[in-house]
């Protein structure tokens, strides 16, 4: 058995609403992090690197951004003659149209699922950030004989709606699971990845249908009582991103050395879409500590705790903290910015002052101009 | 049979590039990196597909590997065409035998049936030595305007450097009066850039008459263009205003890459409308620790930097450890500067180490002697020990021990 017998089934929109504010113009998937990624790279690259040939992209709305993004798939290998990346929008038949819920989404795509022949399916969402080795997982799934393997975490689990615990036993396989009520101590939560044999799924979903449920978490609940269930627990880095402090903390998580060797490991790298920007200039009043810069900035302020994206300019004299500084921001002469996120395209006037607070951090769209 | 293309380049990537020494021992000189995340092939490649030329020939002979991989199916610079697109010619078999490229006429000579294939009327004569961002359509349509059997692309050259070039002396409209190469006292500050237009069918001529003669060392500037001039041809120089550098020693290629740094050169590599293009390596934005003091510097994707950066250009995945220092350097990808290291006026090629406390190279008004001084060069891979000391000047191609 190897990864080529996987079909990777990634959605784009999953959880679009619990960060409201970036999804606005596009989809989960296309939300941008770490300077020069986008959310779907994560997944994306993990199932290349994985031996993945065969990837289908659910969308539900918004998608632009994200077809502007993935393209052919040629940046992740994925621009093939056999096999290769495709992106699976609705489409409108007598009873689909828009999805309603994952297994909705699910059943819209049946056909391009059960026509991929192969004997498994890897899910994913978009806001599961971590570079999960799903090889790995594949070969736990097979060793355990499992029908379905869930990928979990144990640390303080998200709050989001359908966050999900499980009851491990000592073989690894989950014999409860149940909805999170308290989010202030640790379980092993539910990292909606999971891998599932393809006419397994197929079956699940006809049913489903049948029944009218949209929600995939009905599907997969009951599976636990009747069927070999597994649990793989994802120990190197791993975050849910449940909202907008979620997704500035995981920003701001890789400052950490740790982090950032579990996220972008050398042997399992995270592919993008190449921008060919040139490298970043710092200047000479640049006084730059403990931040991430991607390539074709222009640097010539104070730049401390931040994740700043490629393109953006922080003038002479400007003093930026604590903020993540999307694509092709301009940060002006003297301006002043703590513990902000602004969006691509944002402009900071001469000498103005912003600033939020590490447990808020203000949120700038896109194209603003302060 | 391809389709009728009306410009096709060929660029000449053969080249040893000899005086870069170890820098080119193992690659040859178009593809020795430059700014941080680019080779220098990478401006004629760019040029051309900003230009509309989307079928180029790349010649290549000397250690051709780094350069063919780094090409592949030329992607990174939309040169993977269904018609056309980028192609690697190097020397092959031939029912008459078995030539390496003797010259850079013969290395086109040898491609004739490639150019043909295209039916193409003008032929770009390109080199992988400059770094230059230049439209050669522009040039083309000034071959055509002039009807000219052969436009060769022009600098104005300070005068005090004017001997070092290939020169010509040019008339009032455009005309290429005399060509003078390397000449004690020059009479024209006018420099070739190693640019030539020619149209096919002329030029397909003067490469097999070229052929033919046992005496011609079979290349464009010693022999054929001179040919070409002797019997009256059509030549004319297209005057080019911008930057252009060879980069064809250590200390222009130091230069070269330093000029980044300054803001009245006019070498935009951040221009939409004239972007250069380059195979990146897949490696997350640069990380700038709490210890860094980073100035004056470009440094790119995958960089690690706690140290003390100055005037220096670092490209992928460079290292430079907390109290290290880099000053008026070019350090190339994967290298590792660890902690108190002090490498200044140096090129430091890939993945070399310099060790704890090394010191490499030196500033140029600490010298006794000024004749002594030069940019230092570590060859590639190569690990300068702990506390060890590396001269200026000095080209250091294999490993150095440690020194108390």
């Amino acid at each position: 058995m190897s990864a080529n017998d996987v079909l990777g089934i990634i959605f784009s929109n999953a959880y679009d609403e619990v960060i409201p504010e970036l999804t606005a113009l596009r989809t989960m998937g296309s939300v941008p992090y770490a300077g020069r990624y986008r959310l779907i790279d994560f997944p994306l690259s993990s199932m290349v690197n994985a031996g993945i040939t065969k990837v289908g992209v659910i969308t539900n709305n918004n998608y632009r951004s994200l077809m502007d993004h993935i393209g052919n798939g040629k940046p992740w290998d994925l621009s093939r003659k056999r096999e290769g990346l495709t992106l699976l929008p609705p489409f409108s038949g007598p009873d689909s149209g828009m999805f309603k819920g994952k297994a909705d989404a699910l059943y819209g795509s049946i056909s391009y699922i059960s026509d991929s022949g192969k004997d498994y399916v890897l899910l994913t969402d978009c806001n599961v950030l971590g570079n999960i080795d799903y090889d790995d997982m594949l070969r736990y799934h097979i060793e355990k004989k499992s029908d379905m393997t869930l990928a979990y975490a144990e640390a303080i689990p998200p709050e989001i709606k359908n966050s999900v615990e499980y009851t491990v036993d000592d073989d690894g396989r989950i014999t409860e699971s149940r909805f999170v009520d308290t989010y202030t101590s640790s379980a092993k939560f539910s990292l909606k990845v999971m891998i599932i044999g393809r006419t397994l799924l197929e079956r699940l979903l006809h049913e489903a249908n049948a029944k009218r449920i949209s929600d995939f978490e009905d599907i997969v609940s009951p599976c636990i009582s009747q069927m070999r269930v597994y649990g793989y627990r994802q120990e190197s880095y791993v975050k849910v991103i449940s909202s907008i402090r979620s997704y500035y903390d995981a920003n701001l998580d890789l400052l950490d050395e740790k982090i950032r060797k579990d996220l972008f490991p050398a042997d399992l790298p995270i592919y993008t879409k190449i921008s060919d920007r040139s490298p970043t200039v710092y200047g000479i009043n640049s006084a730059v500590g403990n931040s991430l810069v991607a390539d074709g900035c222009k640097i010539d302020g104070e730049v401390e705790n931040c994740i700043i994206f490629r393109g953006v300019t922080v003038a002479k004299g400007a003093k930026v903290k604590n903020s993540i500084i999307m694509q092709d921001t301009v940060i002006g002469e003297g301006a002043a910015v703590d513990c902000v996120i602004a969006d691509k395209d944002v402009r900071i006037s001469t000498r103005k002052t912003l600033s939020g607070a590490s447990n808020y951090p203000v949120y700038i769209g896109k194209g603003i101009v302060i | 049979m391809a389709r009728k293309h009306e410009c096709i380049a060929m660029l000449l990537a053969g080249g040893q590039g000899s005086r870069l020494g170890i820098l080119t021992k193992n690659i040859a000189k178009p593809a020795v990196p430059y700014g941080g995340k680019y080779r220098i092939i990478d401006f004629p490649l760019s040029n051309c597909v900003n230009s509309g030329i989307d079928t180029v020939g790349v010649l290549t002979q000397y250690q051709p590997l780094v350069l063919n991989d780094y090409i592949g199916n030329g992607q990174p610079w939309d040169l993977d065409r269904a018609d056309g697109g980028v192609h690697i010619l190097s020397p092959y078999q031939q029912i008459s035998g078995t030539e390496w490229y003797k010259g850079t006429a013969n290395a086109i000579y040898q491609n004739i049936n490639f150019i043909e294939r295209y039916d193409p009327e003008y032929v770009l004569i390109l080199s992988g030595d400059h770094i230059y961002k230049m439209d050669y359509s522009e040039m083309i349509d000034y071959h055509k305007e002039k009807n000219a059997d052969c436009t060769i692309a022009m600098l104005e050259v300070p005068w005090e450097e004017a001997s070092r070039f290939g020169l010509m002396i040019v008339n009032d409209d455009g005309s290429i009066a005399e060509f003078e190469e390397k000449p004690k006292n020059p009479r024209s500050n006018k420099a070739s850039m190693g640019v030539y237009v020619f149209s096919w069918k002329k030029l397909r001529q003067y490469l097999i008459d070229d052929e033919a003669d046992a005496d011609s060392s079979n290349d464009f500037g010693h022999n054929l263009i001179p040919a070409m001039h002797q019997n009256g041809e059509r030549m004319f120089a297209y005057q080019f205003d911008g930057y252009w550098k060879d980069v064809g020693t250590i200390d222009s290629l130091w230069d070269a890459n330093l000029d980044l740094l300054n803001p009245k050169v006019d070498l935009n590599l951040d221009d939409d409308g004239w972007k250069i293009y380059s195979r990146n390596p897949a490696a997350p934005p640069h990380f700038v620790g709490s210890n860094a003091e980073l100035i004056n510097s470009m440094v790119t994707e995958g960089c690690k930097i706690d140290g003390h950066v100055d005037f220096s250009v670092l490209f992928a995945n460079v290292t430079v450890e907390e109290g290290a220092e880099v000053k008026y350097s070019i350090v190339m990808p994967g290298t590792v500067i660890k902690k108190g290291a002090t490498v200044q006026y140096s090129i430091v090629a890939e993945n070399a180490v310099i060790d704890e406390g090394a010191t490499v190279g030196k500033s140029p008004e600490t010298m006794e002697n000024i004749a002594d001084w030069g940019v230092s060069v570590i060859g590639n891979g190569v690990h300068i020990g702990k506390n060890a000391v590396i001269e200026p000047k000095a080209m250091i191609d294999s490993d150095v021990g440690g020194a108390e």
